[in-house]
This record gives C-alpha cells, sequence and structure tokens, in this order.
C-alpha cells in the first residue's frame, strides 16, 4: 500500500513537473519585442522562440540550476530526508502564491516561490520531526548566493543595461542624422534582435530549473532512474515550447501591442542584457527570475535615456518581490505540517 | 527668390520616386502654391486686381499634388518602414492641410475686391506677407531635411517659431489700426480686410504648429549621447 502510494505521488509529482514547464513557457514574454518589432510572423516567432526554451531547459537539464533547486539548496544532513511529500508540499505552495500573483496582477517570481516553499518545509520538517539541525539542514553558502543573486542579478540588469545603451548612443545612435538612416540602422537591428531574442530564450529555459529541480530531486532520491530523467526532461522542454505556442501567445500579442514604438535598437539592448544576466547566473547555477531581471533591464534603458520610470509600481511590485520569499515559505510549512499530521511525511 | 513656378512630372517618372522623393516633391508642390498665394495678395494690396485674381485662381485650380498624394498613399501602405510609417503618413497629412488652408483663402478673397485703407497700412500687410513667405519656404526646408538631418530640421522650426512670434505683433497692430479708422469707412471692405488678416494668421498659426511637430520628431527619433 505504501509503495503503491508512493508511485502515486512520483506520478503526481512527474506531472507537476512537466505542468511547472508549461507555465514557465506560458508565463514568457520575452518574444513580445520580436513580435512587436515586426521582425518575423507571429507563429514563426513562437515556433523558433518555443524551440529555443526548450533547447536551453534541455542542454542544462545534466545540473546547473536544476541541482541547485532540487539537490545543493539542502544540508549534508537533509538529502536523504527529503521526502516526495515535502516535494509535494513545496509544488502546491509555491503554485498558490503564484495564482494569488496572478489575481493581483503582479508578476511574481516562481523562481523565488519554489525556493521560499522548500526552505519552509524544511524548518517545519526540522521542529516537528526532529533528528535535524537547522545549522545543518541548509547549504547555507548557496542559499546565501541564491538570494543574494535575486538581489544582484535586477540590479546588474539595470547597469549593463544603462552602460550598453550609454556606449551603443555615444558611439553610434546618436550619429545617425535622419529619419532615412534611423530606419535602414533600425531594419538591421531587427535581425540583432531576432539573435538577442533566441539567445535569451536559450538562457531563460536554462535558469527555469524549477521543473527539472523536482525531477532530479526524484532521481537523487532514486525514485526514478538517469534515463527516465532525461526522458522526462525532455518532455519538460517540449511543453515549454507548448507553453509559448498555446498559451503565452496572448500575453505576448498584448505586450507586442504596447510595443510598436520600441525601437528594435532598444529591444535589442533590452534583450542582449537580461541574456547575459541568464547566462552568467545558470552557469553558477544560481536561480534567478527572469521577470524581475527583464523589468529592471528596462528601467536602466529609461534612466539611460532620461525617460520617467514608474516608482509607484515599482515599489509595488517590489513588496512582493521581498514578500514572496517568507510567504511562500509560511504556506509550504504550514501546508507539510497539515500534511504531517495525518501521517503523510 | 524661390521658383513658384510648378513643374509638371510625368507619371513614369512618379512611379520612380521613393517616398522621401515623393513628400519632398508634394512638400514643394504645396510651397509653391502657398507663395502663389501670397503673391497675389501683395497683388491686391497694389490694387492689381487681374494679377490678384490670376494668381488666387492658379491656387484653386491646381491639383498636381492630388497625382503627388495618390503614388505616396499607395506607396507608403506598400512599403516596408518599420515604426516612421504612422509619423510619415501625419507629416503628409499637415503638408495637405496646407493646401486646404491656402484654397480656403483664395475662394474667400475673391469674392470681393478690397482697396486698402492708406500706404501705412499697405506697408504693414506686405510686412505680414514677407515674414509668411520666410516661414514657408523654412518650414519647406525643414520638411525635406526630416529624411537627412533632423536636428537642422529641428534648428529651422525654431526659426520659423520666431519668425511667427513677430508676426503676431505686426498681426495685432494691423488690427488695432483697422478698428480705429474713421466710422465712414465701408463695413464690408472692413470685414474683408479682417478676415484677410485673420486667414494669414491661420495659415501661419498652421506652419507654427506644423513646426513644432516636426521638433516633435526630432525630439522622438533623435538619440542624444
Amino acid at each position: 500500500m505504501a509503495a503503491e502510494i508512493d508511485l502515486i505521488l512520483i506520478i503526481v509529482l512527474i506531472v507537476m513537473a512537466v505542468a511547472l514547464a508549461f507555465s514557465i513557457g506560458a508565463n514568457d514574454e520575452t518574444l513580445a519585442s520580436l513580435i512587436g518589432a515586426g521582425v518575423l510572423k507571429f507563429k514563426i516567432a513562437l515556433i523558433i522562440g518555443g524551440t529555443a526554451i526548450g533547447a536551453g531547459m534541455i542542454l542544462f537539464s545534466g545540473g546547473f540550476v536544476s541541482e541547485t533547486v532540487g539537490k545543493s539548496l539542502l544540508g549534508e544532513g537533509l538529502e536523504s530526508k527529503y521526502t516526495n511529500i515535502m516535494l509535494l508540499a513545496v509544488l502546491i505552495s509555491s503554485i498558490i502564491w503564484l495564482i494569488v500573483g496572478s489575481f493581483a496582477g503582479i508578476p511574481l517570481s516562481s523562481t523565488h516561490s519554489l525556493i521560499g516553499s522548500i526552505v519552509g518545509v524544511v524548518i517545519v520538517y526540522a521542529i516537528t520531526q526532529g533528528g535535524v539541525d537547522l545549522s545543518t539542514a541548509f547549504n547555507y553558502t548557496k542559499l546565501g548566493n541564491v538570494v543574494l543573486s535575486w538581489f544582484i542579478s535586477p540590479i546588474s540588469g539595470l547597469l549593463i543595461t544603462y552602460l550598453l545603451f550609454k556606449v551603443s548612443a555615444k558611439f553610434y545612435l546618436s550619429r545617425l542624422k535622419g529619419l532615412n538612416q534611423i530606419e535602414k540602422s533600425e531594419k538591421s537591428f531587427k535581425w540583432l534582435l531576432l539573435i538577442a531574442v533566441i539567445f535569451a530564450e536559450i538562457w531563460v529555459g536554462a535558469n527555469s530549473g524549477e521543473a527539472l529541480g523536482i525531477l532530479l530531486a526524484l532521481r537523487e532520491k532514486g525514485s526514478i532512474d538517469p534515463f527516465q530523467y532525461i526522458t522526462f526532461a525532455i518532455f519538460c522542454s517540449i511543453f515549454a515550447f507548448l507553453g509559448i505556442y498555446f498559451a503565452a501567445r496572448y500575453v505576448i500579442r498584448n505586450l507586442a501591442s504596447h510595443m510598436i514604438e520600441t525601437r528594435p535598437s532598444e529591444g535589442f539592448i533590452v534583450q542582449i542584457s537580461s541574456a547575459i544576466i541568464l547566462m552568467i547566473a545558470t552557469i553558477w547555477a544560481l536561480p534567478i527570475s527572469h521577470s524581475h531581471v527583464i523589468v529592471f533591464c528596462i528601467i536602466g534603458m529609461s534612466i539611460a535615456q532620461k525617460k520617467e520610470v514608474d516608482y509607484k509600481g515599482l515599489g509595488k511590485m517590489g513588496l512582493y518581490w521581498v514578500i514572496t520569499f517568507p510567504v511562500a515559505g509560511l504556506l509550504s510549512g504550514f501546508l507539510y505540517f497539515i500534511l504531517s499530521s495525518f501521517g503523510l511525511s | 527668390m524661390r521658383d513658384i513656378e510648378e513643374k509638371y512630372i510625368e507619371e513614369k517618372e512618379l512611379n520612380k520616386l521613393s517616398i522621401d522623393q515623393l513628400t519632398h516633391l508634394f512638400m514643394d508642390t504645396i510651397n509653391s502654391q502657398n507663395l502663389k498665394l501670397i503673391e497675389g495678395i501683395e497683388f491686391l494690396v497694389e490694387e492689381n486686381f487681374e494679377s490678384f485674381e490670376k494668381n488666387l485662381q492658379y491656387v484653386i485650380d491646381t491639383n498636381t499634388e492630388v497625382r503627388i498624394k495618390k503614388r505616396f498613399e499607395s506607396k507608403i501602405f506598400k512599403s516596408k518602414l518599420m515604426f516612421s510609417k504612422a509619423d510619415r503618413l501625419k507629416l503628409f497629412a499637415k503638408i495637405n492641410e496646407i493646401k486646404n488652408i491656402g484654397e480656403f483663402i483664395a475662394n474667400k478673397l475673391l469674392l470681393y475686391r478690397a482697396v486698402f485703407p492708406d500706404k501705412k497700412f499697405k506697408l504693414q500687410i506686405r510686412s505680414v506677407l514677407k515674414s509668411l513667405k520666410v516661414i514657408s519656404n523654412n518650414l519647406s526646408d525643414a520638411v525635406k531635411l526630416i529624411g537627412s538631418d533632423l536636428s537642422k530640421a529641428h534648428d529651422i522650426c525654431e526659426e520659423v517659431k520666431e519668425v511667427r512670434r513677430k508676426m503676431r505683433k505686426e498681426e495685432w497692430q494691423i488690427l488695432n489700426r483697422l478698428y480705429n479708422y474713421d466710422m465712414d469707412y465701408l463695413s464690408r471692405t472692413f470685414i474683408y480686410l479682417k478676415e484677410l488678416i485673420e486667414d494669414i494668421m491661420t495659415l501661419a498659426d498652421h506652419i507654427k504648429k506644423f513646426s513644432e511637430s516636426i521638433q516633435f520628431l526630432a525630439t522622438k527619433y533623435l538619440i542624444f549621447d
């Protein structure tokens, strides 16, 4: 009976991981600048973007961010005690918090939510089950680096965008005199934007380790073998593609309609800056929020162009950004406490 | 002195022109009609009614710009221009508006043959017309520079605004003068001259607003380091 429940739980977790991969694709708005600039036909752009995010996911499925999410955050004393029920509590709580965010109209980070949930579950486990010392329950160096990267990555995105714009303005963009010259230059930037978006999408896929992190945790605990892990990782990348193709199109179309006036050169700078940040974070196995990075890149662009910045909206977003980690932690801890009180631990 | 005679362009040649070249040609055509209108009013001041009517009739009858407009519209909707398409269309519509205002003024002025009250009044009107010519020509230059040098176009538009400011003072002085003539002055002549001054103001105001929109374009498209 216990084995059957465990099997059902594994299946549920795999299905949730695949669904999470779908939602990663569905919430991706990277293609909006490409559509807004009219570089490609809508469906072709969706296919290219979906392929790139799927490729990024599968190319980096061997470790990196998914290893951090599924394994490296936990301390040596806890790795073997990390159960499927704990994983389930983590997933359900982060999903609840993301849904709340969606209804509130705030772009919440799935990464922050998931990491917060892991921390919450582990703390409750340590308190209720005993035998775990909180000082060794986490890999605090890794956890510290992850949390630090959430603050450093958006600020770095802002700075890189600002600098890239200033340099390109000084040496190239400000030297374009007339409308014909500007139009011709922006036509060339359209193709650079396409390359930047593909590059960014690959790193979005590579850094979205939430789905693969669950699979990796299942692999680490011996619930699935390496071959099954790769198979389900491929499934995840396919579903990320499908998420972009079938679900993200509405967000992308909506955002793109507001971006018609945005110049491809600006879009290129923003996309290349966020891609650089995502690439560095992925190589260092740090799960960061793509939405936060891109928002700060856009702010960097606005500051560089001396445009107005919506500080009120930014403050509201910042508040949700800060409370995501503790709220997700509290939610998952509470959920795990309920489950464990029913004997499911 | 600018050539105010329009040149006829064959349909074949028109087809070969780019969007930019069509805009320039359209601007030149409208500007030459504008200059013809101003020259016509100068004839009226000189009481050379025959030339006055000839010039104003020319402004009403000429429709060269219609061919250019059609060619431009068919080209711009098919063009692969990215973000400047809407702005180029607006620009074209604003040039066209000059023609509409000019045609309206010409039709109105042809309703009556007014005799100007005195030499001083004539001198003041001539001065305003001279300024109108300057801003009309400057605007034409600014429009033609949009494709190649927005910064220069912006500077020219600043000059247009400056001249327009000076013109406004003169226009109020003339109106003041008109309102203070003797009571036995013919009422229809009074209305005619009052409306002539106000119509010149309308045309100058449109040119000024057009200049401001060119400056807005320059601010929108130019990137400063």
